[in-house]
């Protein structure tokens, strides 16, 4: 259990143990409150990384960020009765991200590899192969996004080490058996997306 | 994901596995740093975020902890919509007679046009009509006969020639 999920769980307990004492309404509001400031300071950067990865871009995912935390404010009573704080945040912002990827879809695909050129670490890169990663990785992800609905989610999520199969089930409530087939599914599609494209890219150099 | 050590059947499954390029690439993606100061942003919007402040609170006799209070008061709802349930049952009259409407038989006019079985045939304007012939009695029918012409002996003895020869018109 890590630390927020114990201080979260500790102050439920409080609430739960002393029904009948004077615990006011200020107090219960400062229990609060200290339990969310401890899941921002430890859930942050991985939301960061989720929103990032289907945004692609920094700011937008630091806006879905914020609104996770906005909602998980405006539902602060029921977070004793939460199991798992982190697949729970996820899911809160894999949601808003997707959302906002739907309403958003008429960004063009060159602000995607002006932001990766910007984020991609640089180290031992020149310019010129920074450019060329940047758009390598560009192009790699326009066949992601070709990928059908629920490949691709799958595949996003299992890009994130820290989630195994069955938490990536969790967050897209779905049975773990549907992850592990999708993803399978979306390896394959991908492949041979890869493979065309290569092959249109030598075509037209001949 | 099969690399993950959280997941030890994935691992079990495929313990050489390969990264494809687009797993690679979201991999690269997803591991990228959160920008700094990110929380101390969040802590700030959500400081800025109104608070609903309780403006009704439930007394306390009737929290969560005094459950007998809860109990009352879901049975004084399942009274009552019981009650109200039973007082429109008991006004409501069953059986009743159901209420038919016999509307006459309309028959169509003789010579004219049916309605079709329309309720309400729409009015028309009087239009010509059409005069009836002048009803006779048949003794009058009988006076006011023509005399049929009677055949004359000479023209049935003798031939044909001369009626025809007066009754067809020589051009």
């Amino acid at each position: 259990m890590s630390t927020s999920q114990v201080i979260v769980a500790g102050i439920a307990a409080e609430w739960m143990d002393n029904p009948t004492s004077a615990v006011n309404d200020e107090a219960r509001q400062c229990a609060e409150d200290a339990a969310l400031a401890a899941l921002v300071d430890q859930y942050a950067g991985a939301l960061y990384r989720v929103a990032f990865s289907v945004l692609r871009n920094q700011a937008d995912a630091e806006d879905a960020v914020q609104e996770a935390f906005v909602r998980v404010l405006r539902h602060r009573d029921t977070l004793g009765e939460v199991r798992d704080h982190r697949v729970w945040l996820i899911r809160i912002v894999w949601n808003i991200v997707l959302d906002r990827k739907r309403r958003a879809k008429t960004r063009p695909e060159t602000d995607d590899v002006a932001d990766l050129a910007r984020v991609l670490p640089m180290k031992g890169l020149s310019a010129e192969e920074l450019a060329a990663a940047a758009q390598h990785h560009a192009h790699v992800l326009a066949c992601v996004d070709q990928l059908p609905a629920k490949e691709r989610q799958v595949m996003m999520l299992s890009a994130f080490e820290e989630l195994s199969s069955v938490e990536i089930a969790a967050v897209l409530e779905i049975s773990e058996s549907s992850v592990r087939s999708r993803l399978f599914r979306a390896r394959n599609l991908m492949a041979g997306l890869l493979n065309h494209e290569r092959n249109l890219h030598e075509r037209s150099l001949r | 994901m099969n690399s993950n050590p959280q997941d030890p059947m994935a691992s079990e499954s495929a313990p050489e596995y390969v990264l494809t390029p687009a797993e690679e690439t979201l991999r690269l993606i997803a591991s990228l740093p959160a920008p700094d100061g990110l929380e101390d942003r969040v802590h700030a919007a959500l400081n800025a975020v109104p608070r609903r402040h309780r403006v009704l609170a439930w007394p306390r006799a009737l929290r969560a902890e005094n459950g007998w209070m809860r109990g009352a008061a879901a049975a004084a709802i399942v009274f009552v919509v019981a009650g109200g349930g039973w007082s429109v049952y008991t006004r409501v009259q069953l059986n009743q007679p159901a209420k038919v409407i016999v509307m006459p038989a309309r028959m169509p006019n003789a010579g004219g046009f049916s309605g079709a079985g329309a309720m309400r045939p729409p009015l028309t304007l009087p239009g010509p009509v059409a005069p009836e012939p002048a009803k006779t009695s048949k003794a009058k029918a009988k006076a006011e006969k023509k005399p049929v012409a009677k055949r004359n002996p000479t023209f049935t003895s003798t031939g044909h020639g001369q009626s025809s020869g007066t009754s067809a018109p020589q051009h």
